[in-house]
Parts: C-alpha cells; structure tokens; sequence
C-alpha cells in the first residue's frame, strides 16, 4: 500500500509512545495541568487514537481495560492481536492496514462499531462473539464470495455495512442479494437502503430465503429442543433422581451381566424377567415422583426461609437508615452552630457533645446489628433443623423403597436360581433338546458353575442397586451440608460488611469532626 | 290511624284545642304581623329578651318564606284541552264508583277522615285521583333514574304550602298545569313525580299521609347539607399478616408490665372524661338544635311517594319527598302516618295502624285485610277477594280500562325550554342547618356561577366559616372557588385544560412573593411539574416523571439587595442563598454515581452533594466541594487542592481520589447550579405569568359554548340560520324551475287524453305567443317606467331653473340629491331594458326548445323524426 508514512521504518508500540499520546490527547488546559500533576493511569483512559504511526504489531495494550474507543487506523498492521483485555471496547477502527484475516476479537463481546477498510480480508468471519454489532465496515478488501453475507445473518443489530470495492460488489446482482439476505438492514455502502428497493429484493430472492429460514427455523426449534431435555434433565438431577422415571437402572442392571443376559434365554426365565422389570421400573418411578415433590418442598422451605431473611434485614436497614438520618439532621445543625460560634470554650463543649452524640450513633448502630446477629441465628439453626430432617426422612424412604427394590431382585434370583436348577437336572437327564444357546449351554456343567453364575449375576444386580442408592444419599448429604455451610458464611459475611460500614461512618463522622476542631484552632 | 287518633285524644285533648287556636294565629300572623308583634310583646312580659328575639327571627322566616298564592284566578284555562273540562261517560261512571267505594267506607269506619278520592281540577271538574296521574318517561336521559327525576321535581317547582294544613287540599290541578305555572303544594308535587316514575318503570306510588313539620313546610333547617357531609374515609382493614415460618423473633421487650398497665389505666381515664365531656357538649349542642314541639305533630297532612321494590331493580321499598327530593327509608320518622295510596290504576286505602308511625307498615298491596282496595283486577290483588261485594262493583276489567283510558285521553307531560333553567326564574336557596345553598341557572350568572355553599359557625347563621361556590362552562375551566373565612386561605380548583395546566390553587392574597400553593395537571407540562409552594422567604417545587430524575427543588432567599442604581424594580431578583435539589433513582447508574441530593449553598459557595443508598447498605456517599479561595498565599492561581472536596464514601474507589476526577465534578457541579439558579428565576417569572393571567382571567370571566350546544352558539345558530335560508331560496328557485309553461293551456283540454298532433302544434302556438307577450309586456312596463321617471326627472329640472335664484341651500341639496337619485334609477331602468332586448329573443328560443323537448307534446317531434 502506497502511504506516505511509509518511509518510515515500522515503529514499536512501546510505553512512551502510549503515554504521549494518552498526554495529548487527555484533559486540556486547568485540567490537564492537573492530569499532569496526577499522572494519568492507563486504565483510565476511555479513548485512545494511534493512527498514522507505521505500527507493524498491536502490543503493550492490556493496561487500557476500560478503554472504550481505539483507533488504530493508518497503520501497517497485519494481524489482530493484543486486544483481548479490552473487553469494554465499542469502536474498533483498524481500517488502511495490511489485515488478512479476521481473528482475535473473540473477547470484545460490547463492540458496537467494527471498521476493516481497506485491508487484505478475503472472508468474513470470527466475529461470532460481537453480538452488539451495529457498524460493520469492510470496503476495499478482498471479499469475493457472496456466502459471507448469510454469514452476516446472524448478527440481529446489524444496521450499516459497507462492502463496497470488493470483488462481489462488481456481481450486478450484489445490492438485491444483501438487500434480499439482510432485511434488517438500514445503510449499506453509506446510501440508505429504500422500502422500494427492499421489496424487489424480497421479491426476487423470495425462495432461497425462504428455504434458508426454513432451515434456520429447524436449526433453532432443534436447539431449543436440546435446551428444554438440557434443562428437565438438570431438575431431575436436582432432586437428586436422574434417569428413575424409567428403566434406566433396570437396562443398566444388565447391561454388564453377561451371564444374566445369557440366562434369559432359559425357557420361562423370560416372562419372569417380564414381569420383573415392570415391577422394578414401577419401584423406580415412585423414588423418582417422591424425589420431584420432596424437592419441591425443600425449595418451598428454602423460599420461605430467604424470604423472611430479607425481610428481617431490610427492616433492619430501614431502621438503620432512619437512625442515620435523624443523627445527620442533627450533627449538621450542631456544625453549622459550631462554625458560627466564636468563645472557644463553648466550641469545645459542642464538640464534646456531637462527640458523644456519635458514640451514641455508633452504639445504636452496633445494637441493631447484634440484636439482627442474635435473631438471624435462632432463625438459621431453625432452618438447619428442619431441612436436616427433611433430608433425612427423604433418605430413609428412599432407602425403604430401594429395599423393596432389592427383595424384588432376591425374589428373582430365587426364582432364576430354582429354573436354573430345574434346568440343570433336565439337561443331566437329557430331556432338554438342542434349542439353548451354546454359550448358555456351557454353563450348565456342573450344579456349581451355574449357582455361581446365578450368583455372580445377582451380585452385579445388586451392587448397581447400591450404587445408585450411595449417590442419591451422598449427593443430597453434600448438598445439604453445602446450603448450611453457605448461609453461614454470607451471614457472616454479611455481618462484618455491615460492621465495616458502621465502623467506616462513624470514623468519617469522628474525622470530619476532628478536622473541624483543628481547624478551628488553627483560625 | 284509629289508634292514633285515640292517641292524641286521650293524651292531648286539652292540647288540640291550644293547637287550634295557635294554628289560627298562625294564619293571622301572616295577614298582621307587626301588630302580633306587639300582641306578644305583651303578653309574655316575663319572657326574657332572648327569647323573644329567637321567636321574632322565627317568625321573620316563616314570613320570608311565604309564596304568593296559587290560587285559581292566576290559571288560564282556556287554553287546556277539553278532557280538562268534562267528564266522559266512564270517567263519570268510575266517579260513581268512587262515591260509593267512599260511602262504604265511611259508614264501616265512622271515625277516619273522608277519603282524598276526587278532588276539583283546575276547572271545577271532579277527576279520580289515578287519572291525574299520568305516566310519562321524559325525553332528557339524566331524567330516568329516580334520584334525577326526585331532583328535578324539587328543582322545578316552588312549593306552595297546603290551605289547610290539616286538610288535603280541594283542587288538585294536573300537572300540565303545574309544569307550567312552576308551583304547587305537595298533592302537586308527588303527582308530578309520581306520573315521571310510573313513566320510567317504577312500581310508584302517591301517599296521602302525615307528616312533620319539617317535611311539610320543607323546612331543612335541622338537616345537615349534603354537600357538607364528608365521605366517611373507609378504614382500611389491616390484614394481619400471618407470620410465616422463618420469620425472626422481635427482641425481647424488657419494659415493665406493671408500668404499662398503670398508664394504660391512666390513659383510659383521661379519655373517659373527655369522652363524657364530648358527649356533654353533643348533648347541649343537640338540645339547642331540636325543634320546639309542634302542637300539630302527627295531624298535618302531607303527600309523598313511594317507591316499591322489584321494578327498576329496587332492593327495597322507600319513600321520597317531592319537596327536597331526598330519599327516606320506610322507617324514617318524618313520616308519622299513611291514609291512603294511589298509582295510576287503583286506589288503596291503609287499614294498618299508624302509632308508631310507618314503621311497623307491612307494603304488601295485595292483601286486602291490610290495603283495602278499590278497583279489583290489578296485578297486586294476589290475594283471594272476599270482600267483592264490598267493593260494589262487578265489571272491574271495564273499570281498569276505564281509569287507563280515561288517563291516557290527557296529553303528555312536557317539559320545554325551562328544562335547563330548572329552578323557577333559575335560582333556587335552600336553608340547611348551618349552611345555605343557592343554586342558579347554566348561563344565568356571567360569571359561570352555579352554585354556592355558605357554611356558618352558629345555628342562627350569622357568621360565616367558609364559602363554596361551584362554576360551570368557564374558559378558564375554574369549577371551585372555597373560601375560609377564618383563615382567609382561598382555593381555586380547575379541570383538566387550563392554558397554564392548573389543577389547585390557593393563596391568601393575589400578590407576588406571598403564602401560596399552586398544583399542576402534571402531565400536561413539559417539565412534569407538580406543585409548587411558596412562602415569602422560599419557593419549593415537586416533579414527577422527569428524564433527569429530579423530584424536588427547594430554593430559600435572602432579603431584597437595595440597589443604588435605580432601575426598574422588576429586574432586581431576590438573592437565592441556597437551592435543594433531590433525585429518584436512576435505574441505569449504580447507587454510588446517582446523586439523591444535591445542596447549593450559593452563598458560602459551597456544594454538598449526598448519593443514593446502596440496597444492602445504610450508609450512603457524601461529598462536598468547597471553592474558598481562588489564589493562594502567593498569588498563583489554585486550580484544585485535596481539602476543596471533602468526601465519604462507602466503598472507596480509586478513581474517584483523584484530583482530576474531582476537579472535573467540580467543574460539572458549577455548571449545574447555574442551570438551577436559572430554572428558579424562571420559576419565579412563571408565578408572575400564572397571578397575572389568573387576574385577567377573573376580570373577563368567559364561558365557553360547547359547539353541541345549538341554542346558544351563536356562531353555530348564524350558519344553521343563512343554511335555513339557502335552502330556502334553493327551494323556490327549484318551484320557479319547474313551474310549468304548458299547465295553463293544458287545463283548456279535456284531461287524460292523449294530444294529438294538431293539438299539439296549436299548444306550442300558443304557449309560444303567450310568452312573446309577455316578454313584450314586460319591456313596455320597463320602457314606461323609464318614461314616467326621465318626465319627472325633467319636471324637476325645469322647476328649478325657474326657482333657482330662490331657493335656499337646503332645498338646493335636496334637489341635487333628487337628481342623482333619480339619475341613477333612470340609469339602472335603462340597463334593464337593454338587458331584456338582448335575453328576450335567447329566451323565446329557449322555451321553443324546452316545448320541442316535452314529452307531452311528443307528437311535435314525430314531424320531425
């Protein structure tokens, strides 16, 4: 690119090329001999311009978090880098630069107004993340396929585009298409678009878009699909009773026992195994209905509980802040009569006295706080009682149904165990014909091997059944433990906060006054 | 009524004679007053003066409210219809019955007084008194509900107390009459509204009764006005929470039960005694307003409505009095007794007893051992008729008709113009205990005056506590002006429209800089203002719904600086010492940056700014800006130091320590006060505006026409008039038009035969040279016109050559006028005449056209087809 800085060699964005031109073009005159004064830190500046300056590379930036307008125009730049600490930006110019690539704005989630004139960009893209995006600027590049605009679809604030001096801009249908594919769409190449021209473009390119809706449309129904399975899911887990509204635990049961799957080819093992998993699937969703309406309850309880917390502490405030005000009305007064009186002994009394009145404040305030201490805690360990208990009598039930569930898998091992035996005499006596399996027929060797394989199959069963039962019951115990440990800690946190405060009121108030008395005698 | 009768006789008998003979003095009161005076003076020497001051005021308003008589002389009657004056055969026949029902009726119950059946009407004819009521529904809708119609009545009419009080009266005139005349007694009343109720849906019904004496001379003295009555506020009903679960426990109390039960007693016996001490003083205050015993209690006849429930979805039976238009529960004690009842098709007579007044009255008309009835067959006889014979008649279907038909042969009632007027000439005073309320005419007052409400401290009305009066139709929308008279505070109140979007306004007096509250329609200004107070030394201001957020500005000044340049006083402002100014919250910023209240302290120069309260905290940030001394020790201009701005903040931030950040709120904060001082004068400025307008406004005191108001929109009448007129022309030009050439010709022919050609041909002849005629005719009497003029005219001129030398100056003008008048008719004849030669021909032709056209003589175009 022909510039006339280029004669100059490329320059480093180094610190003293940053303070000079944060020093010029920060406050001016009174201020700015002030800013002088101060110095001006670099997490300050709000705007900051470093065009013209034959920079080759973005760097040392990170200082600026809560800069919000950057220029970095003119420049000879050819990659964007540097930028992700600048997380409040909203107007980005790098346009006149040697860019090839869109990259590295992944983290400027607030940019309002993006320019890249004038560069070497060929396609649009990684800009997923500026959802905000209003002003997009890419004239004078490299854009040559008309595709890159569906991507711009996905931006719904987009308002203004300039694509002008692209390769596309020369395809004549290039205005209808965008027009067409981007009804949202107000400015582009810095003309406004008209309602007229909208309607052609709608008109002409009705199908395509409408097919693309179409399919966006199936895209997003499917996501929220996801979403609303995502979001069921996370209840039920919740309430600590994930995949029990099925078979889930019953397939699961299975699913590694070769030998019991093997077995159920034994004639009648069939229907038993039938009729077992109705009765155990009916078990579990009983575990999974009581763990939903427990759940329910716990969070009731839970409601109710912060409920009446917040209440308690905005009273609290309320009068807190009453008493504040009323000690202001009054402490201003008595200051202003301070200032007015000249017999230094009077002075002192009246300061002795709005002395004492803070003390008097610090005190009433410290009272509130304690007497909120003392109710807060009766009413948490109240809390803490009954959500204990809850859990507990939600343990025990859960308990008492998976024991049902385990005297159901014992029933079916008997069972499984008797047709086993049967099985195994009829095959000794040569009765059975050829229709089992082989792998099953080898089981049926001795009384021993196919006791145990019953056995081993029965003990997989059963562990599975504890297992589940284990998780439910720790995760809820952690659970609980969690919520008590936390409310806890914010009361406690919530406590020295308020003290803190007092404290810092009641020091400023004793200062002020202080500061008065000085000054007073020093007059 | 028996039982009441015996009542009286046995408890009062020497007292009705008494009563009697004050009745009588009564009457002799009003014919010779100032020599009863005297009369009284003295016989009741011992009397004290107090007294005979009350009686004297007493009787000055028993004087003041007498009416003139309406009496019979004052009525024209020819021009009422002759259903007034006759009888027809069934109203002559329902007469009979009446007598007889009355004969029956006396004989059975010697002792009750003659029944109120057929009193005179205006024209000496006997009328039953269901005939004269006559069912009518009003053409007005604000006339279709009761209390409207209640209102109307006692509005409309003047009340015109009875002959004889104890009397029903001998004429009861119909209420044409009484609509016309605007007055009656109230036999009269109640007909009229009776006839307005039945004509709206009501089960109504006339009472002839007993009343007290307060009813009867609509004496309201000893009522409390209405529009006095403050809506009792309705106590909101705590709802007690329920506590819930986790609610905290308050803290322990640790005061002394024992200390609180001993205050809580003494508290209690204080108000005890005041309780009794109230109830003393109600006592008294009750003792002075009860009204003197009336000798009469119980025997002044009186006549009231009932209104009975189930029609009109009336809950429950009540009585109205036609006098004030107020609604009474059947209950009520004014009410001492009912003789009897009518609607417009039957007649019931009461056969309750009445000794505890109408309270124990059972309204049940269908059961005859209670109502007796006369005409049977109406829809309240629900009850088995065992005294048929009693009633003596057979055919009573032919008599309902006949009482339906005999009524439905009077004319409507109507009301006209006098409608809006409502009172008699449009002003009406009604006499409350403690308050007067008058009443005027829309339109009457120029002021737009309606009504007013004088409230007085004392019973004898003497003196004033506040003045209410209400306005209607004003251009500047005032529509209450009260006045308190004990503190002198006056208060405007306006509708919605005010050019200055008033809403309240009061103030003591009309000057500048004074006490003053001014409340705005806040949504109807720009700057969301919503009162402002001033007093003399302070002006405070309260916004709502402003983009800035503020809520409230207080500016305090100091006294006026004499300035030693004379100029004109008006730019001399008061110096403002201090301005207040508070915010809402501002959603959009955090607590710590939105400011909640700032404070100016013009003269100290100082700034002091407080922000608003985070939500978990109670402490809120503070930060005050000093700007002592521009220059410091060495004369180097300070531009911002550390102590300029002291501050507190919450949770202390970084950047705000800094000087420039200070120095920039600084720079801010200046800026603002400015704008603030600004606003405040300008403040200032529209107070001036609004007290000037508002004098304008009361000196012009314009109404406004509403454009739907035909009658008296004079803008609106003048077009509907020239319209009127338009269309009128448009009218006869439209006759003219088609007024037929050929009618007069065609006449000569026998009618309803086709013309045949010959006739036709002769037809357009004719008709041709009849209008040659006449257009000749009428150039000759223009050409002779001409003639006689340009003669005399000629004449004229010789008379005056020969008198010229003379004549006077006057005659010389006169002559001179002559000429140019009759020069000028010559001129215009002249112009007339040249007119008709050129159109005569064009209009020949035209008719000629217009024959050849006429499809009657469509023979003449079968030549030429």
């Amino acid at each position: 690119m022909n510039r006339p800085c280029n004669s100059m060699g490329p320059r480093v964005m180094d610190d003293d090329m940053l303070k000079l031109a944060v020093g010029d073009q920060g406050p001016q005159e009174e201020a700015g001999q002030l800013a002088k004064q101060e110095g001006i830190l670099f997490k300050d500046v709000l705007s900051l311009q470093l065009d013209f300056r034959n920079i080759l590379r973005i760097d040392n930036l990170w200082q600026f978090e809560n800069l919000r307008k950057l220029q970095l125009d003119n420049n000879i730049i050819e990659k964007i880098e540097g930028l992700e600490n600048l997380a409040h930006l909203v107007w980005l110019d790098l346009s006149f630069n040697n860019i090839e690539t869109i990259e590295g704005l992944d983290t400027l989630v607030n940019l309002e107004d993006l320019s890249l004139f004038n560069n070497r960009i060929s396609k649009i893209d990684s800009l997923d993340a500026l959802v905000k995006l209003q002003v997009l600027s890419l004239g004078n590049n490299r854009i040559d396929n008309m595709m890159n605009i569906i991507y711009l679809r996905r931006f719904k604030c987009l308002r203004t585009l300039s694509l002008s001096r692209n390769p596309i801009s020369e395809a004549e249908d290039y205005k209808m298409f965008i027009c067409a594919y981007l009804p949202d769409l107000v400015y582009l190449d810095y003309r406004r678009i008209d309602d007229h021209t909208k309607k052609l473009a709608e008109a002409k390119h009705q199908y395509s878009i409408d097919e693309l809706k179409h399919r966006e449309n199936l895209m997003q129904a499917q996501l929220e699909d996801e979403q609303a399975r995502r979001e069921e899911l996370e209840k039920h887990k919740t309430a600590f009773v994930e995949h029990l509204n099925g078979s889930f635990l019953f397939d699961s049961m299975y699913a590694e026992d070769s030998e019991g799957n093997k077995l159920s080819y034994l004639p009648g093992v069939g229907e038993l195994l039938e009729t077992y998993k109705d009765k155990f699937v009916i078990i579990c969703v009983n575990i999974f209905e009581y763990g939903l309406k427990q759940q329910e309850k716990r969070k009731t309880e839970l409601d109710t509980f912060s409920e009446c917390v917040h209440e308690a502490i905005q009273e609290n405030q309320e009068q807190g802040k009453r008493k504040i005000a009323k000690f202001e009305e009054k402490h201003l007064s008595s200051l202003s009569a301070i200032r007015e009186e000249s017999e230094l002994r009077n002075i002192e009394k009246m300061i002795l006295e709005c002395s004492a009145d803070i003390s008097e404040l610090f005190d009433a305030l410290m009272t509130l706080e304690m007497q909120l201490v003392e109710q807060l805690e009766e009413t948490i360990n109240m809390f803490e009682r009954n959500i204990v208990d809850m859990v507990g009598l939600f343990i025990e039930n859960v308990q008492s149904l998976m024991a049902q569930c385990r005297d159901l898998e014992n029933h079916h091992h008997e069972k499984l165990l008797e047709i086993s035996i049967s099985t195994l005499e009829k095959i000794v006596e040569g009765d059975l014909g050829e229709d089992l399996p082989n792998d099953l027929r080898a089981l049926f060797v001795d009384k021993d091997t196919i006791v145990n394989a019953v056995g081993a199959s029965h003990d997989i069963h059963l562990l599975k059944i504890d297992n589940r039962e284990d998780e439910l019951v720790t995760r809820i115990n952690s659970w609980c433990t969690r919520l008590i440990d936390k409310i806890h800690k914010d009361e406690i946190m919530r406590n020295r906060k308020r003290v803190k405060e007092i404290n810092q009121y009641i020091d400023h108030m004793q200062s002020e006054l202080d500061n008065l008395e000085c000054g007073d005698i020093l007059d | 009524m028996e039982v009441l009768r015996e009542k009286v006789e046995e408890e009062e008998e020497a007292e009705r004679e008494e009563a009697a003979e004050r009745a009588e003095w009564a009457r002799m009161e009003k014919m010779m007053r100032p020599v009863e005076v005297r009369k009284e003076e003295n016989t009741l020497k011992q009397e004290t003066l107090r007294d005979l001051e009350k009686k004297l005021s007493e009787i000055q308003i028993t004087v003041s409210a007498e009416l003139p008589a309406f009496t019979k002389d004052t009525i024209d009657i020819s021009k009422l219809p002759v259903s007034y004056k006759t009888n027809t055969p069934k109203e002559e026949h329902l007469l009979q019955v009446a007598d007889n029902f009355s004969c029956q009726y006396s004989h059975l119950c010697p002792d009750r007084v003659p029944l109120f059946l057929h009193p005179l009407n205006e024209c000496e004819v006997p009328k039953f008194v269901s005939t004269t009521l006559r069912p009518t529904l009003m053409p007005y809708p604000e006339l279709y509900n009761w209390d409207s119609c209640a209102q109307f009545v006692s509005d409309f009419l003047t009340m015109v107390p009875l002959p004889d009080p104890l009397k029903p009266p001998s004429h009861l005139y119909s209420s044409t009459t009484v609509l016309k005349y605007q007055k009656g007694n109230c036999f009269d009343f109640s007909t009229l509204l009776c006839s307005m109720l039945i004509g709206s849906g009501y089960d109504a019904y006339c009472v002839n009764g007993y009343g007290s004496l307060d009813l009867c001379h609509m004496d309201l003295t000893r009522e409390v006005c209405p529009l006095t009555v403050k809506p009792k506020e309705t106590i909101k009903k705590e709802e007690k929470v329920l506590p819930k679960k986790y609610t905290i426990k308050p803290p322990r109390d640790l005061c002394s039960r024992f200390e609180q039960e001993q205050e809580v007693k003494k508290q209690q016996e204080i108000r005890a005694q005041e309780k009794k001490r109230l109830r003393e003083e109600e006592e008294r205050l009750m003792e002075a307003e009860k009204a003197k015993p009336d000798a009469l209690h119980g025997l002044r006849v009186h006549s009231w409505v009932l209104v009975l429930s189930g029609k009109r979805e009336v809950p429950e039976n009540f009585f109205i009095d036609p006098f004030t238009g107020h609604s009474y529960s059947t209950q009520d004690e004014h009410f001492l007794g009912i003789e009897s009842l009518w609607n417009h098709k039957n007649y019931w007579i009461n056969m309750q007893d009445c000794w505890n007044c109408c309270k124990d009255l059972i309204f049940d008309l269908g059961d005859p051992v209670r109502w007796e009835y006369m005409l049977l067959g109406t829809d309240k006889s629900q009850l088995s008729l065992t005294e048929e014979d009693d009633s003596g008649i057979n055919d009573e279907d032919d008599v309902e008709n006949l009482v339906s038909l005999s009524s439905s042969r009077r004319p409507q009632l109507t009301v006209s113009t006098a409608f809006e007027t409502r009172c008699p000439n449009g002003k009406k005073v009604i006499q409350y205990k403690r308050a007067k309320l008058e009443k005027w005419a829309p339109y009457l007052n120029s002021n737009g005056l309606v009504s007013r409400l004088t409230t007085y401290e004392d019973l004898q009305c003497t003196n004033i506590l506040e003045i209410k009066e209400w306005y209607q139709n004003r251009e500047d929308m005032l529509e209450l002006k009260h006045i308190n008279k004990t503190t002198d505070l006056k208060t405007d109140y306006f509708k919605p429209g005010h050019p200055q979007a008033l809403r309240v306004h009061s103030y003591k007096s009309m000057q500048p800089e004074m006490d003053r509250v001014i409340e705005f329609y806040e949504t109807a200004r720009v700057d969301g203002l919503m009162k402002r107070e001033e007093t003399p030394r302070t002006m405070t201001e309260y916004y709502q719904g402003r983009p800035d957020f503020l809520s409230y500005r207080h500016a305090s000044f100091g006294p006026r600086v004499k300035k030693l340049t004379l100029s004109s006083a008006e730019s001399n402002p008061r110096p403002i010492v201090k301005i207040t100014e508070r915010f809402f919250r501002n959603p959009a910023k955090p607590a710590e940056e939105d400011v909640a209240e700032r404070v100016f302290l013009v003269a100290e120069e100082r700034i002091q700014l407080r922000y608003h309260c985070r939500e978990d905290h109670i402490t809120a940030s503070k930060r005050e800006f000093l700007r002592r001394t521009e220059v410091d020790s060495k004369g180097n201009k300070i531009i911002m130091t550390p102590d300029m701005c002291i501050s507190f903040e919450v949770e202390p931030m970084e950047h705000t320590k800094k000087l420039l950040y200070q120095y920039e709120a600084m720079m801010h904060l200046k800026r603002e006060e400015k704008l603030s001082r600004h606003q405040v004068w300008e403040s200032e400025l529209e107070v001036l505006e609004i007290l000037k307008l508002r004098e304008e406004e009361e000196a012009a005191h314009t109404l406004t026409i509403s454009i739907y108001d035909t009658k008296r929109n004079e803008k609106s009448k003048e077009y509907r008039e020239a319209m009127e007129r338009m269309m009128h022309e448009e009218h006869l030009r439209q006759v003219e038009t088609q007024l037929d050439y050929l009618a007069p010709f065609l006449a000569q022919l026998p009618p309803g035969e086709k013309l045949t050609r010959w006739q036709a041909v002769r037809l357009k002849d004719e008709c041709l040279s009849d209008f040659k005629q006449r257009l000749i005719n009428k150039a000759n009497l223009i050409q002779a016109r001409f003639e006689k003029e340009t003669q005399e005219l000629q004449k004229k001129q010789q008379w005056y050559q020969e008198n010229q030398v003379t004549l006077t100056p006057e005659d010389e003008d006169l002559y001179l006028s002559y000429c140019s008048q009759a020069m000028f008719r010559i001129r215009i004849l002249e112009q007339r005449l040249n007119r008709h030669k050129e159109l005569a021909p064009l209009k020949y032709l035209a008719l000629e056209e217009k024959l050849y056209k006429d499809p009657r003589l469509g023979e003449l175009q079968k030549i030429f087809a």
